[in-house]
């Protein structure tokens, strides 16, 4: 702890007090007479507006993702990072497409899930499991990316303590991280949201004066843009290939152009069935709440373009290049870039911003995560007569849980490559897209078929991102894969193998009549736009339905 | 809320069947909503179309420029679809109908 600013160390400390204090009395904010509801901890009882929301999923949708993974990809690797730029474009007019018929049908029948719609829509609780095991999977990377995060910062700002012990040297993040589970096991989805606000004043402030600032620093944009083509045509002694793409290439040998076009579909068809987004989407009080988000969030989507062109300042500015380059880890290229450029006081917000901008994903997270259980695995195969009040204190524990499996990942994969944390997170929650989407439109598929292909895409998906190696680690290298030639997403890949093998099987098990299960939902109830919030239903809604 | 404001009392069978096909009612504005939407994914996912060094734009090369300046116009072309689908909603079948009633 000898090389520790104590400004920027102050600064960090008490906005980090600041959140915790905001994170405990959000548990009052808009408080319910009952608060021992899924729909009041889990969906903040469903009342946010445009205002609220677009402050939520902000605060959902961009998180350490964006401010480490990505300037690591681009300072590591180039253009093709900015895959994470075509991707957050296009997630918004998919949303746009299928986000409010789910809203709908999920507001009617009161619906915490995107499982509980599942199961409402298939009749079966195999694919409803099938969701639920998915969903938290996948948050599982997520969170853990959440975590190297706060770390990189935390490694910069030299509080690791010197240990080798994993443990010991990372006290302080888990500290973090334990304050974190508290005061969302206290306040449920009212915590982030409160805490959203503070975080996103926060990053636009920083962004906003070091996109202005850093450039006269670094001899301006024609500077910082020559300094990385020349960087990246250049060629590694050690690899003997190029550092990089300064744009994407089409050249058969590391053609990178499909690559980033399959990432980013990927990743957009991924981000709106994570059940974090469908939490925050979910906790919205109208139908044109979404709507309008979908056309007001991408205000962010600038944001991060411009945060990923942090990783070409780091590029172009030789001192916290050398400094990257002597940590060998990519993932410390924006800290050390604001470290180098900025006085403290401003290193301190920023660096605030950064490790609060991971905390409430995080948190909303833990929340989906801990739903998806209480919902779709404990009430549905444990506890069918489970009450509210029981329901609640179940997702309250399971958040706990769900944090601590999201460090085992955190410590347990390797972290040099942080976005492929979040791309591996992509893979498997892209193989519900079938299901959720398309079962929002069509009951053509059969659940079973469904149910097929989803673990086809989940196996192939797993084996093949298993797999993928590079010089310095032996698996789970990288979520891109080379498929007839061309380097592609294995997520992509993998949910086409997913529909293929549910179409073909739809039309067998429909010609054999098996049975299909029983549909809760009508046409109408997708178009639906209730204005009060539900009444509180009394336990097994879900349930009692079934035929 | 600026959706229109419900007749209260419309009768459910005509809200149900307005639902149903507000895109053959409407073709012009269905197919204009449809090209907003497609063209903000289309334009991004066909890389080839923007991956440029030239034209530069200030000192931005043109594969930055786009993206950058791709983001506001997505906002702009969602934001007309939304207004555009309003349009589409007649009073009738307007969201304030209470779908628990109508079920």
């Amino acid at each position: 702890m000898s090389n520790v600013n104590t400004v920027v160390f102050t600064i960090v400390l008490v906005l980090f007090v600041v959140v915790t204090v905001v994170g405990f009395l959000s548990a009052r904010w808009r408080r319910p007479p009952v608060m021992a509801q899924l729909n009041e901890w889990g969906l903040a009882g469903r009342g946010f507006g445009t205002f609220i929301t677009w402050f939520l999923l902000g605060g959902d949708l961009y998180t350490a993702y964006t401010f480490i993974a990505v300037p690591a990809l681009v300072f590591g690797s180039g253009s093709i990072g900015f895959f994470a730029v075509s991707y957050t474009i296009m997630a918004y007019p998919i949303a746009f497409i299928f986000l409010p018929r789910l809203w709908s049908v999920c507001r009617v029948h009161d619906w915490v899930t995107p499982g509980d719609f599942i199961r409402g829509r298939y009749g079966s609780r195999g694919l409803a499991l099938a969701m639920a095991f998915t969903g938290i999977l996948a948050l599982m990377p997520y969170i853990a990316l959440q975590l190297v995060g706060i770390q990189s910062v935390l490694t910069v700002m030299g509080v690791n303590a010197s240990s080798t012990n994993t443990y010991v040297k990372d006290l302080p993040l888990f500290i973090a991280f334990l304050v974190l589970a508290i005061f969302t096991y206290v306040s449920g989805l009212r915590a982030p949201a409160a805490i959203a606000f503070i975080k996103d004043t926060l990053i636009y402030v920083f962004v906003l004066v070091a996109v202005f600032y850093i450039p006269t620093r670094l001899g301006g944009w024609g500077h910082i843009f020559g300094a990385t083509q020349t960087h990246f045509a250049a060629i590694n002694p050690v690899t003997k290939a190029a550092n990089g793409t300064f744009i994407p290439t089409t050249k058969s040998t590391g053609s990178t152009q499909f690559d980033f076009a399959t990432l980013a579909l990927g990743s957009a068809m991924a981000l709106f069935v994570y059940p974090h987004i469908i939490t925050g989407t979910l906790a919205s009080k109208r139908r044109s709440t979404i709507k309008r988000n979908m056309s007001l969030l991408p205000m962010y989507s600038v944001l991060l373009g411009l945060i990923a062109l942090f990783g070409y300042m780091a590029v172009a500015d030789p001192v916290t290049a050398a400094n990257v380059k002597k940590a060998g880890n990519t993932q410390l290229a924006v800290p050390y870039l604001f470290q180098h450029m900025f006085p403290s006081w401003f290193t301190g917000i920023a660096f605030a911003g950064i490790i609060i901008g991971a905390l409430v994903p995080a948190a909303i997270m833990a929340i989906a995560a801990a739903n998806l259980f209480t919902r779709n695995i404990f009430k549905e195969f444990f506890k069918p007569d489970a009450s509210p009040a029981l329901e609640t204190r179940m997702s309250q524990w399971a958040s706990l849980v769900v944090k601590f499996g999201a460090l085992v990942f955190a410590v347990e994969l390797p972290h040099t490559f942080s976005i492929n944390l979040q791309l591996l997170g992509g893979v498997w929650i892209l193989q519900i897209f079938p299901m959720l989407v398309g079962g929002l439109y069509t009951r053509w598929f059969h659940r079973w078929a469904l149910l097929t292909g989803w673990a086809a895409g989940m196996i192939y998906g797993t084996l093949a991102a298993y797999n993928v190696k590079n010089a310095t680690t032996s698996h789970w290298a990288a979520s891109s894969d080379i498929v007839f030639g061309h380097s592609i997403y294995i997520g992509i890949t993998a949910i086409i193998i997913n529909v293929v093998i549910a179409v073909v099987l739809t039309v067998i098990l429909k010609a054999a009549r098996v049975p299909e299960g029983t549909d809760e939902t009508l046409p109408h109830q997708y178009t639906a736009d209730p204005k009060d919030a539900p009444a509180p239903v009394p336990a097994g809604v879900g349930v009692q339905l079934e035929g | 809320m600026n959706t229109p404001s419900a007749t209260p009392n419309a009768p459910r069978d005509t809200a149900i069947t307005q639902a149903k096909n507000p895109v053959a009612a409407h073709p012009i504005t269905s197919a204009a909503i449809f090209v907003l939407v497609a063209a903000s994914i289309c334009c991004t996912l066909i890389v080839p179309i923007y991956a440029h060094i030239t034209p530069k734009v200030g000192d931005f090369p043109f594969f930055y420029f786009y993206l950058l300046a791709y983001m506001p116009l997505v906002a702009i072309a969602l934001w007309i679809a939304n207004l555009l689908q309003r349009r589409l909603a007649t009073p009738a079948d307007s969201s304030d109908s209470d779908a628990e009633v109508a079920r």
